[in-house]
């Protein structure tokens, strides 16, 4: 169908809303509270518009398109309700830019630089409140917009059932269980409200201060974890490199954006040094001794040899990893079968 | 701790509702009163457990609710109403001779644990301030002298019984017909004057027939809205398989506003026809009265009601659950009160849908007000014809006018839709002194100076022409002793404090002209912050997810414009 936004003509699909709409046609309507996963909520009331016909200001999230449908984002009513809106954000919270890890990378910033707004009118911030309890994700209230994505996420994507809203009013804040410490409740620390989060309100705590986000290289790859592959984004800083941190790819179909606690934050293993770069064998006495591949690899199969020809090739089972890609599991049971001559094949992913 | 016959009761209670989860509001009060008036967080816990929600959810809800004490209370815990009304009729005296007899201020406990000092918003009393809760008990018509009775019977362990009487009074004699003697409260005696005559010829027509009467009838929403309720009952899906509840709204709440429990306190069984014979209409088996948490005497009575009419054998396949709210002005709005009816925080919903189309659980839902149902059995035994004779075109039927502030006898007063304010006015006694001003239909309507006043007829039409709104019919009368920014003041406080927080434009707006306004009035505003107030105001209309950004911004802005000079003089005295 047709619709109209800011006097240009422009395609839109039955189903979707006005915000989708112009942004699948590349027309930027500032929008907090709204998350392709979570869905419209129309409660930060910023991705307001004029529609023709409509009586008084529509919020674009929640709005689904008609045939025809004359949309206006622009006009001296909507920005002025689109400013107060972000304006009274800042003033509500400590949204200090400089040191916070989502400089760059937040949906308030890109709203409050997109409308020209500098600083606060209003000074209503509540006081510092740091929640540093949790083991991988650091929450500042300050920096909180009441937009509910980590509440819908907690409870409806990822069904943890943690985070809700505590309080009412001008005091309402995002509660962990009955309003403990993130470390001290049930949360299993999988990050998802990380990945919602629109501000610097919930962010990972290993990578705080270690580099801007404009400077790190994002890399897409599967998780190594286990079997479902999961989609994620390696964020690299190059010059050290080093992966800082690692989020979900929302357009996977796998995952939608999710990750679990280890294939969001366990990955120190990459860059310990206690990690093995080269085969090991065991002496006799007991200590490993740094091998080639070549020596490695033959003594394997030398050993193998010499089990299946005293005990039978049945003597041998093969167990293949979820940290390995299928075409090495297919190799792998490929070997079993047709090397040693066994069926004895299993995968950890079915323990 | 919630003890095993608690659990038994609970249980019991959960089993009522269609989800178990309704009865999270209920049950967190009743393990409140077990354990001395506190609700701690072990039994929030268990009770979130027994009703199979979410800690965060039950806390959420613990944390949101004005009536549950997170924190411990003293023995006695007082509650002085400092809202509008109230604050004109000597509130702030009362509170703070509380707090100078009690040697604490509001918010606090006394050290030996008797007494804790709370200031409240809007008790649904206006009609009756100065009024101080104890407890569950309400003392109206407060002095100084009755004040400190009240105390000293505190301090030697006896909550005295409450005397209340108010003024009221009924010249269409539909709503307010039995009022005044309390043995009409029984169904002998209700029946006896003429009382379910309305049900039974409901009953003898198809619920269609009932639909059209009352469509016919036009009988614009009581609550505030005044949108007709046959048309809302016709939104209702056709051949719809889900159950379809039925929603009374009794949650009073708008400063102003203590109609619904003249109808409630005093003649139960009207409202309970009135919800029998629109359950009819719509093919409803449930209805709900959700009723604000400090009527708990109110529900009492309703409840007491509703099993006489239920043994009397007329209510044949319906139920009607009580409902008690917990103290949160924001349930008023219809899909705030039904996520509050489903153990939710009392936040609004998107609309569409409209709570007609996909309601209480999913489900078509109906949600009208105490004093529309009360309407009812009289179309029902007199015909659509002879109410919309009540009244005048558009605007049919006998409206309840509670009227408060300055005036000599304050109290409840049924008149036609379209009675001059100026009727009304003098059948409450007259204005004390010289009127300034008047908020007609609750404070979330536009204040009327005392010349917009004049000549005013109290019809939604008329009203809407005046600029303002006839809204619950709340009016609050202002002398010229009244200064203007205190009032709003104490207004957008209220707001503040009553905003469910969900959207940015109430949730900050309301705070942000509350420090505007307290920078004024210390002395250190300047020009532009009144700008900023109207900015705020002009901007926050029509922007938020339900109306109770208008119901802050229109009165406020109107204050602030009608009354400019007393908030420019507040910069001019302190350059």
């Amino acid at each position: 169908m047709k619709v109209t936004i800011n006097g240009k003509e422009y395609e839109a699909r039955q189903g979707q809303t006005v915000l989708q709409a112009a942004r699948d046609n590349g027309v930027y309507i500032p929008s907090l509270c709204y998350h392709p996963k979570t869905g419209p909520a129309g409660k930060c009331r910023v991705c307001i518009v004029e529609i023709e016909g409509a009586r008084g200001l529509q919020t674009s999230c929640t709005v689904p398109v008609k045939e025809g449908m004359i949309i206006n984002t622009e006009s001296e009513n909507v920005r002025k309700a689109q400013r107060l809106v972000v304006d009274l954000l800042l003033s509500s919270g400590r949204h200090d830019c400089l040191a916070c890890e989502q400089n760059g990378a937040c949906e308030l910033q890109d709203a409050a630089y997109r409308l020209g707004i500098e600083r606060p009118t209003f000074t209503l911030a509540p006081k510092e409140q740091t929640d540093n309890s949790a083991e991988f994700v650091f929450r500042e209230h300050a920096k909180c917009i009441q937009c509910g994505r980590c509440i819908a996420g907690c409870n409806a994507t990822v069904v943890n059932e943690v985070l809700d809203f505590g309080f009412r009013g001008h005091d309402t804040k995002v509660i962990c269980d009955d309003d403990v410490p993130m470390g001290s409740s049930t949360c299993v620390q999988c990050g998802e409200c990380v990945q919602l989060c629109p501000t610097g309100a919930i962010v990972d705590k290993l990578p705080r201060g270690k580099a801007r986000t404009w400077q790190l290289e994002k890399v897409e790859t599967v998780c190594p974890y286990c079997g479902v592959g999961c989609r994620q984004e390696l964020h690299v800083d190059r010059a050290a490199n080093r992966i800082v941190r690692i989020s979900g790819v929302e357009d996977s179909p796998v995952n939608e954006g999710m990750l679990c606690v280890k294939g969001r934050y366990a990955f120190d293993f990459v860059q310990s040094p206690e990690r093995l770069t080269a085969p090991l064998i065991r002496e006799d006495g007991g200590t490993f001794r740094k091998a080639s591949w070549d020596e490695a690899l033959t003594l394997v199969a030398s050993r193998f040899g010499d089990v299946v020809k005293k005990h039978g090739p049945d003597a041998v089972a093969g167990l293949a990893s979820a940290k390995v890609t299928n075409e090495e599991n297919f190799l792998f049971q490929k070997f079993m079968r047709t090397r040693i001559i066994t069926n004895n094949i299993d995968h950890c992913a079915r323990l | 701790m919630v003890s095993a016959p608690l659990i038994e009761k609970l249980k019991k209670t959960a089993g009522g509702y269609p989800d178990q989860r309704s009865a999270l509001l209920p049950a967190l009060d009743m393990v409140q009163r077990e354990n001395g008036n506190h609700l701690s967080k072990e039994d929030i816990a268990a009770v979130a457990g027994l009703l199979g929600v979410t800690l965060g959810k039950a806390y959420g809800v613990a944390s949101y609710y004005t009536l549950y004490n997170t924190a411990k209370v003293g023995r006695y815990h007082i509650q002085v109403d400092t809202n509008i009304p109230a604050t004109l009729m000597g509130g702030q005296a009362i509170l703070t001779h509380c707090e100078d007899m009690l040697g604490i201020r509001a918010g606090e406990t006394t050290p030996d644990g008797l007494f804790t000092l709370s200031e409240v918003e809007d008790l649904g009393s206006c009609g009756t301030c100065p009024v101080i809760q104890v407890n569950d008990v309400y003392y109206e018509n407060m002095t100084i002298e009755k004040t400190d009775a009240l105390l000293e019977s505190l301090k030697k362990g006896i909550l005295p019984e409450a005397r209340n009487e108010s003024h009221f009074g009924s010249e269409c004699k539909v709503l307010l017909k039995n009022r005044g003697d309390i043995s009409n409260r029984s169904i002998v005696q209700y029946r006896k004057r003429g009382g379910y005559a309305g049900l039974e010829k409901a009953k003898a027509l198809k619920p269609v027939e009932i639909l059209d009467a009352v469509k016919h009838a036009i009988v614009r929403g009581r609550g505030g809205a005044g949108f007709p309720a046959g048309m809302k009952w016709g939104f209702l899906p056709q051949d719809n398989a889900a159950p379809v509840y039925l929603i009374c709204n009794a949650d009073e709440g708008e400063p102003g506003t203590f109609k619904d429990r003249q109808i409630m306190e005093y003649d139960p069984h009207l409202l309970v026809e009135g919800i029998a014979i629109a359950a009819r209409a719509i093919n409803a088996k449930k209805a709900f009265i959700y009723i604000r948490g400090e009527f708990r005497w109110i529900a009492g009575i309703l409840e007491d009601a509703i099993h006489e009419a239920r043994t009397a054998g007329l209510l044949d396949v319906l139920d009607i659950i009580v409902h008690r709210g917990q103290g949160s002005y924001e349930c008023g709005e219809e899909t705030a009160l039904i996520e509050s009816l489903e153990g939710k925080r009392g936040c609004p919903r998107l609309k569409p849908p409209f709570p007609a189309l996909k309601g209480l659980y999913g489900c078509p839902t109906i949600v009208n007000n105490v004093e529309t149902l009360a309407c009812l059995p009289y179309i029902m035994e007199h015909g659509p014809e002879a109410f919309k004779k009540i009244g005048v075109v558009g605007n049919a039927g006998p409206k309840l006018f509670g009227v408060s502030g300055h005036v000599n006898k304050p109290g409840v007063f049924e008149y036609p839709l379209g009675t001059p304010l100026k009727t009304i006015l003098q059948a409450a006694g007259g204005v004390k002194g010289n009127l300034k001003a008047v908020i007609v239909g609750g404070l979330s309507t536009p204040i009327l100076t005392a010349a917009e006043a004049e000549t005013l007829n109290m019809d939604y039409d008329a009203c809407l022409k005046a600029g303002t709104m006839l809204g619950s019919g709340g009016i609050i009368v202002m002398n010229d002793t009244v200064a203007m920014p205190p009032i709003a003041l104490r207004t957008i406080k209220f707001y503040a404090h009553e905003s469910c927080g969900q959207c940015t434009p109430c949730r900050e707006g309301s705070v942000a002209v509350e420090s505007l306004i307290e920078k004024l009035l210390s002395g250190c505003g300047e020009t532009a912050d009144i700008d900023r107030i109207l900015h705020l105001c002009d901007t926050i209309i029509g922007s938020t997810l339900c109306p109770t950004g208008d119901a802050f911004a229109m009165p406020i802005r109107a204050m602030v414009r009608k009354f400019l000079a007393e908030f420019e003089t507040l910069v001019t005295a302190n350059p």
